[in-house]
């Protein structure tokens, strides 16, 4: 296996960038059409024009989409993060009995079918009269981003030595004091990590959006509904946006989280 | 950073002092773990295990017949061929992405270290992109006047434009695109942790390369390769954007079905049980996917 013949090894390599390039080709080929200046998709563009994102940026429903999905991801990721963070803490760190139960409760919503919770709530906050309230929307998409946040803060504050916490304690410090003068100070490259997780998360929810929202639209909702009826070229400029955007959130979430395990693995030498 | 350790205290000095740490002081987080826990407790009773159970609950019937709305879905030819129609999609794209994804996770494993990380870090930059975007895409490439009909037109492969999209294939092919790391990222982790050792000591007796691969090689990876199938079987049975999108209406799946009985025709009962159905199916494929990826650890 070390040495294969370079035939087979040739073989491999064309197979396997066939193989790739069918992954990342939908994901490359949205970016030089969004700079199409023709009515139609047409690849490649017959020539470049920025008009996809003036469409974008002057309708003023893709914008008051946007602001939606941003309110939304925001505050349901800062839920998502506050309840998510705590309990990852007790799961580690509890004595209590029910741990693994209660642990594979929080990353059910992830295995659950999204269309299933979409419709369960959808059935529940009506009772309520929650829905199509930002209130119930937000609810809905911290269901969605809490497991997330479950397991990447398990993993960090598991890399945490304890150890250190117990010397705060015992140092005299207040179990308060210890929390937001050594627990979070540490821990925070992997909480700012697992918020964005938890906010692209909603940003990109489409499901239970379509469920829950009513008459409010976010962007990949308003994408959705679009892509459903007719092809509009706007959305390559909407794409490309968000393209970029995840890029630039999941690089800066790597970098957090390397920088998380690599301080929490550093607080053993200080 | 004034919250930062920087006591100077050595570390087995620390480690030293911790079991010396006063019961009553540690009483301070006690009873361990559970007033940080039920927030997020009492949160997702509320909001997910309680919706869920209702809706269980609105599956069954108060009068004679509980079960009258299982009946209706099994006599109704309609939910039936749904059914099938979504578990015949699932075990195509399940063998699509075992097809395509272990040819690239074995690419990847035989790369050299920096380039392994590049394409690694594509595969996962693929998996955080919309799936909207990467649904919306293969409108551009495979639509009545996408690039690959524009291609067979302009090589006279054919005179009119071939339909690709809003037809199983389309649907097959956007999921296949869409869950294929899902199936990737386990299976080349898998064969990161074989010991290569194995296969050195195989070739340093005489084993041909087919040979070290369909005896060592694949048969080692084979648990990871499954655990990853089930999982993608799993995820093709609940979606719902991508077959919306790229089936155009006419491939339907159970979560579309679900979408309709819900939001066009309220239909609710029928909608629980399908659910209660789906929900079922995909539990018992979430128990096997643990075992079988249990197995693939050891």
């Amino acid at each position: 296996m070390e040495n294969p013949s370079s035939l087979t090894r040739w073989l491999i390599t064309v197979v396997g960038v066939s193989i790739l390039l069918f992954l990342c080709l939908p994901i490359a080929i949205v970016i030089p059409m969004s700079f199409s200046s023709a009515d139609t998709l047409a690849f490649p563009p017959p020539s470049l024009s920025l008009r996809w994102y003036r469409s974008f940026f002057e309708d003023p429903r893709w914008l008051e989409a946007a602001r939606t999905s941003l309110f939304v991801a925001l505050a349901s990721s800062t839920l998502a993060v506050l309840f998510g963070s705590a309990a990852a803490y007790g799961l580690v760190r509890g004595t209590f009995g029910g741990r693994r139960i209660l642990e594979a409760n929080f990353l059910a919503p992830i295995i659950v079918p999204q269309v299933i919770t979409a419709l369960a709530l959808y059935m529940y906050l009506a009772k309520f009269g929650l829905l199509g309230t930002f209130g119930g929307l937000i609810l809905g998409h911290t269901i969605l981003g809490l497991p997330y946040v479950v397991l990447l803060m398990s993993v960090a504050i598991r890399s945490f030595d304890v150890r250190i916490e117990q010397a705060a304690l015992s140092l005299g410090a207040s179990w308060q004091e210890m929390f937001r003068r050594v627990l979070i100070p540490n821990l925070m490259p992997s909480l700012l990590a697992a918020w964005i997780f938890a906010f692209i998360i909603s940003f990109d929810e489409v499901i239970v959006t379509i469920f829950l929202s009513g008459a409010h639209e976010t962007i990949p909702k308003k994408m959705f509904n679009e892509l459903v009826l007719r092809v509009n070229p706007t959305i390559t400029a909407i794409a490309t946006l968000l393209i970029g955007f995840t890029i630039i959130t999941m690089g800066l979430a790597a970098w957090l989280a390397k920088r998380g395990s690599v301080s929490a693995i550093r607080g053993l030498d200080h | 950073m004034a919250g930062r350790i920087s006591s100077g205290l050595p570390m087995h000095v620390m480690a030293d002092l911790a079991p010396t740490i006063p019961r009553a002081r540690r009483g301070l987080t006690a009873p361990a773990g559970l007033p940080q826990v039920a927030p997020a407790a009492v949160f997702i009773l509320l909001l997910f295990n309680v919706p869920l159970l209702l809706m269980l609950s609105w599956s069954i019937d108060p009068g004679d017949n509980p079960f009258k709305y299982y009946a209706a879905l099994a006599q109704g030819s309609v939910y039936m061929k749904v059914l099938g129609n979504t578990i015949y999609i699932a075990l195509l794209t399940t063998f699509a992405c075992c097809m395509l994804g272990y040819p690239l996770a074995y690419w990847m494993w035989s790369l050299r270290a920096r380039s392994q990380i590049l394409v690694l870090a594509l595969v996962v930059l693929t998996f955080w992109i919309s799936i909207l975007v990467r649904t919306y895409s293969w409108i551009v490439i495979l639509g009545n006047d996408g690039i690959v009909n524009r291609s067979l037109r302009s090589l006279g492969v054919t005179e009119t434009s071939v339909a690709f999209l809003y037809n199983q294939f389309g649907v097959i092919v956007g999921t296949t695109n869409v869950l294929l790391p899902f199936l990737v990222l386990p299976l080349f982790a898998a064969m990161l942790k074989l010991d290569r050792r194995l296969l050195q000591a195989a070739e340093s007796m005489g084993a041909s390369q087919a040979r070290i691969f369909f005896r060592i090689f694949l048969p080692l990876t084979f648990p990871a390769l499954a655990a990853g199938s089930i999982l993608v079987f799993i995820l093709t049975l609940g979606f719902f954007i991508t077959p919306a999108i790229l089936g155009g209406g006419r491939v339907p799946m159970i979560a579309n079905m679900l979408d309709l009985l819900i939001n066009r025709m309220p239909r609710w009962e029928n909608a629980a049980a399908i659910s209660t159905v789906l929900l079922v199916l995909t539990l018992l494929f979430y128990a096997a996917y643990q075992w079988v990826e249990k197995k693939s650890r050891i």
